[in-house]
C-alpha cells in the first residue's frame, strides 16, 4: 500500500492547496456533529416503547466499538483482530470490579477503560516490529487468549456459565427500571458523543496525521521523526480506552457476562461495520452499525436464516462497495458540491 | 518411561492433525497473498459431509474420499465466488478476512440448520485399541500418526516434482512473470483453495473420528493452525509441518506436567517471545515462496 508518488511532489502538492485538500473545515465538521447527535438526542420522542429504546442503545454501542476500532485499523492500519477482546476485558473487569469488589459503578465503568487500555498496551509489545497479516494473527490468538483465561478461571469468572446479576449504573436517584430505558439510553448515547469527539480530535491532531504517514509511507514517516513504537501503541491505546468503557456499559446495562463477546460471530459482525460503513472515516463506522443493527432488527422473524442472510449481504456489499457506506455518500456530496461551486 | 512415551504420543497425534490445518492455511496465503478464515469451517464441513455419506450407507473406505473430493470444490467454489473477485484490490488482505469470515458464518449456520445442533460421530479409520509404552492408545489415532506424514510427503512431491506443483509455486513466487509464461493464473488460485480445503477436510474426518462433532467443532483447530503458522513462518510448506509438531509435543508436555489449563497461556508467551526475535517464525526464510 505504499503510495507512489515521491515525497517531494507530495509536499509540493501541499504547499500548492493551502487548505489540506479532501478535509472539511472543522466548523463544518462541529455544525453537522451539533446537528446530528441533536437529532439521535430527540429519538426517545419518536420511539417511546423500550424494545426500539433497546434497539438503539445496542446501536450505540457497537458504534462506539465499531469507530473505535476504525481508528487503529482504518487510520493506524493496524490489523488489530483482538480489538473484541478489548471489548470483552470491559465487560469482565467491570463485571468483576462490582460484584466481587464491590465497586461503585461509576468507578468500575471508568477503571474497565484503563484496564482495557493497559491490555492493549501490552497487546501492542509483541506486534512493534510486526506487519499485515502477521499482526492479525497475533491479536487473534491474543483475544483467544484472554478467553481461554477467563474459561479457565471459572471459580471467579463463571467460565462457560458466565455471570449474572452484575450491578447496573444509577444516576441519582432516577429510578433506571421504570422508565422505559430512558437514563440507559441518554448515558449510552453522552459515551458515544464522548468518544466520537474524542476520535475525530485524535485523527485531526498532528498525532492522528503522523499515524496516517505511517500508514501510507512508513519509511518517510520514521525519517521525518515519527517514532513507529510511539504512535502505533498511542493508537491502540486511544482505540482501546472506550472500547473498555463501551464493554463496562454492555454489561452494566445487560446485567450478566458470558464468553460470547470473545466469539467470531460478534467480531465479524463488527468488523463488517467498520468495513461496511468506509475505513478511516470514524463516522461511516458509526452510520453502518446503525444500519446493520437496525438491519438485523427487521430480520428477526427469520430465525436461524438471520446469520445466513447476514453473511450473505456482507459479501455481496464488499464485493460491490469496496468503499463501503461513507464512499458512496461522500462521493455522492462531492457531486453535489461541485455541481454548487462550479456551475458548467 | 510412560510419560515420555505419553508425550510423544500425545504431541505426535496434536501435531499431525496441526500440520494438515496449517499447510492448507500456509498454501494459500503464499500462492494467493491472503489469509482464509473459513479454513476452519472448511474442516467441520468435510467432518459432516463424510458423516452424511455413512450415514447414506457407504462404507468408510467409498465415503471419505467422496467427502474430500467434495472439499476440494467446496474450496474452488469458495475462492471463486469471495477471493477471486476481489483481487487487485488495494486493501484485500483485510477484504479477504471479512468475505471469508462472513463465508464461514455462511456455512456454519448452514450446517446447523441442515444438521442440527446435536453432536455427531463417524467411524474411526481402525476400530480397536493397543497399548505401546504404557500407554493405551486407540489405533485410529495411530492410523493418522502413520497418514499424515505420507500425505504431507506427497504434497510435498507434489510441490516440488510435478509441473501443476512446479506451476503453483511459480505463481507464489511471480504472478506477473507466471502470467508471461503462459500459466493459468486464476485456475492455479483455484487449485491451491481446493487443496486446503479438501486437506482441512481431511483432518475433520480425521477428528470426527475420534470425538464428537458440532458446526462448531472448527474453531479452535482453526486456532491452533493459526499459532502454527506464525511460529514456523507463513512463507513455507515445510515451516508450519515442523512447527506444528514441534507446537504438539510442546502442548503435550504442557498439559502433562502444567495441566491443561495453563497450556494456551504457555504457548502464547512462547508465541510472544517467537515474534520479538524472528518476526518471520523460526523455521522460515525472508522470502514469500513456497517450500
Amino acid at each position: 500500500m505504499t503510495d507512489t508518488t515521491s515525497p517531494i511532489t507530495q509536499i509540493r502538492m501541499a504547499a500548492a492547496n493551502p487548505v489540506a485538500p479532501g478535509r472539511t473545515p472543522w466548523k463544518h465538521e462541529a455544525v453537522g456533529f451539533v446537528l446530528g447527535f441533536t437529532m439521535l438526542a430527540l429519538l426517545p420522542l419518536l420511539f417511546g416503547d423500550t424494545y426500539a429504546r433497546h434497539i438503539l442503545i445496542m446501536a450505540f454501542i457497537y458504534a462506539i466499538v465499531a469507530s473505535n476500532w476504525d481508528l487503529s485499523l482504518g487510520y493506524g492500519g493496524v490489523f488489530n483482530f483482538g480489538h473484541l477482546a478489548l471489548f470483552g476485558i470491559g465487560v469482565y473487569a467491570y463485571s468483576l470490579l462490582t460484584k466481587l469488589a464491590g465497586l461503585d459503578p461509576w468507578i468500575a465503568l471508568l477503571a474497565s477503560g484503563v484496564i482495557a487500555t493497559l491490555a492493549a498496551i501490552v497487546v501492542t509489545i509483541p506486534i512493534l516490529r510486526l506487519k499485515g497479516i502477521y499482526i492479525i494473527l497475533v491479536t487473534f490468538g491474543f483475544a483467544q487468549l484472554i478467553m481461554q483465561v477467563i474459561l479457565s478461571q471459572s471459580d471467579i469468572t463463571g467460565g462457560t456459565q458466565g455471570l449474572v446479576r452484575i450491578p447496573g449504573l444509577y444516576w441519582f436517584d432516577h429510578n433506571m427500571v421504570r422508565d422505559a430505558k430512558l437514563a440507559y439510553f441518554y448515558i449510552a448515547l453522552a459515551l458515544l458523543v464522548a468518544s466520537t469527539l474524542f476520535l475525530r480530535v485524535f485523527v485531526r491532531s498532528r498525532t492522528g496525521a503522523s499515524i496516517v504517514a505511517l500508514r501510507d509511507n512508513e519509511e518517510y514517516a520514521i525519517s521525518r521523526g515519527v517514532s513507529i513504537v510511539r504512535q502505533r501503541m498511542l493508537t491502540l491505546a486511544a482505540s482501546a480506552f472506550f472500547t473498555g468503557i463501551a464493554g463496562a456499559f454492555y454489561a452494566a446495562y445487560q446485567r450478566n457476562a458470558s464468553i460470547d463477546v470473545f466469539g467470531m460471530s460478534l467480531a465479524t459482525i463488527i468488523l463488517s461495520m467498520v468495513l461496511l460503513g468506509g475505513t478511516s472515516t470514524i463516522y461511516g463506522a458509526i452510520i453502518a452499525s446503525f444500519v446493520l443493527t437496525i438491519f438485523a432488527e427487521w430480520m428477526a422473524d427469520f430465525g436461524a436464516w438471520r446469520p445466513i442472510i447476514t453473511a450473505v449481504l456482507i459479501i455481496g456489499v464488499m464485493l460491490a462497495y469496496p468503499s463501503g457506506l461513507a464512499g458512496m455518500i461522500k462521493s455522492a456530496w462531492n457531486v453535489v458540491a461541485g455541481r454548487i461551486k462550479r456551475p458548467a | 518411561m510412560s510419560a515420555l512415551a505419553e508425550i510423544l504420543f500425545g504431541g505426535l497425534f496434536q501435531g499431525s492433525l496441526y500440520a494438515m490445518m496449517a499447510v492448507g492455511l500456509a498454501l494459500v496465503w503464499t500462492t494467493i497473498g491472503v489469509f482464509n478464515f473459513s479454513h476452519g469451517v472448511f474442516m467441520m464441513l468435510g467432518a459432516y459431509i463424510a458423516w452424511q455419506l455413512v450415514e447414506l450407507g457407504l462404507p468408510a473406505a467409498v465415503a471419505f474420499p467422496i467427502a474430500v473430493v467434495v472439499m476440494a470444490g467446496v474450496g474452488w467454489i469458495l475462492q471463486a465466488s469471495v477471493v477471486r473477485p476481489l483481487i487487485g484490490r488495494p486493501n484485500i488482505v483485510l477484504v479477504v478476512v471479512i468475505t471469508t469470515l462472513a463465508a464461514g458464518s455462511l456455512i456454519e449456520n448452514g450446517a446447523l440448520t441442515i444438521w442440527g445442533p446435536r453432536s455427531k460421530q463417524i467411524p474411526a479409520l481402525i476400530d480397536g485399541n493397543t497399548t505401546i509404552g504404557g500407554v493405551g492408545v486407540s489405533l485410529h489415532q495411530i492410523a493418522i500418526i502413520v497418514i499424515t506424514p505420507l500425505i504431507l510427503a506427497a504434497l510435498w512431491m507434489f510441490l516440488n516434482r510435478t509441473r501443476l506443483g512446479l506451476a503453483l509455486r511459480a505463481v507464489a513466487q511471480n504472478e506477473d512473470a507466471s502470467h508471461l509464461v503462459g500459466l493459468n493464473v486464476t485456475a492455479l488460485y483455484g487449485l491451491a483453495f481446493a487443496i486446503a480445503a479438501s486437506l482441512a477436510g481431511l483432518a475433520g474426518i480425521f477428528m470426527g473420528g475420534y470425538r464428537f462433532m458440532s458446526p462448531v467443532m472448527g474453531s479452535d483447530p482453526l486456532l491452533k493452525a493459526l499459532i502454527v503458522v506464525v511460529f514456523g513462518g507463513i512463507s513455507s510448506i515445510s515451516g508450519p509441518i515442523f512447527a506444528a509438531y514441534l507446537i504438539g509435543f510442546f502442548e503435550a508436555a504442557c498439559s502433562y506436567y502444567f495441566g491443561l489449563y495453563w497450556t494456551p497461556a504457555l504457548l502464547f508467551g512462547v508465541l510472544i517471545l517467537t515474534l520479538m526475535v524472528r518476526p518471520e517464525g523460526i523455521f522460515a526464510s525472508r522470502s514469500r515462496g513456497l517450500a
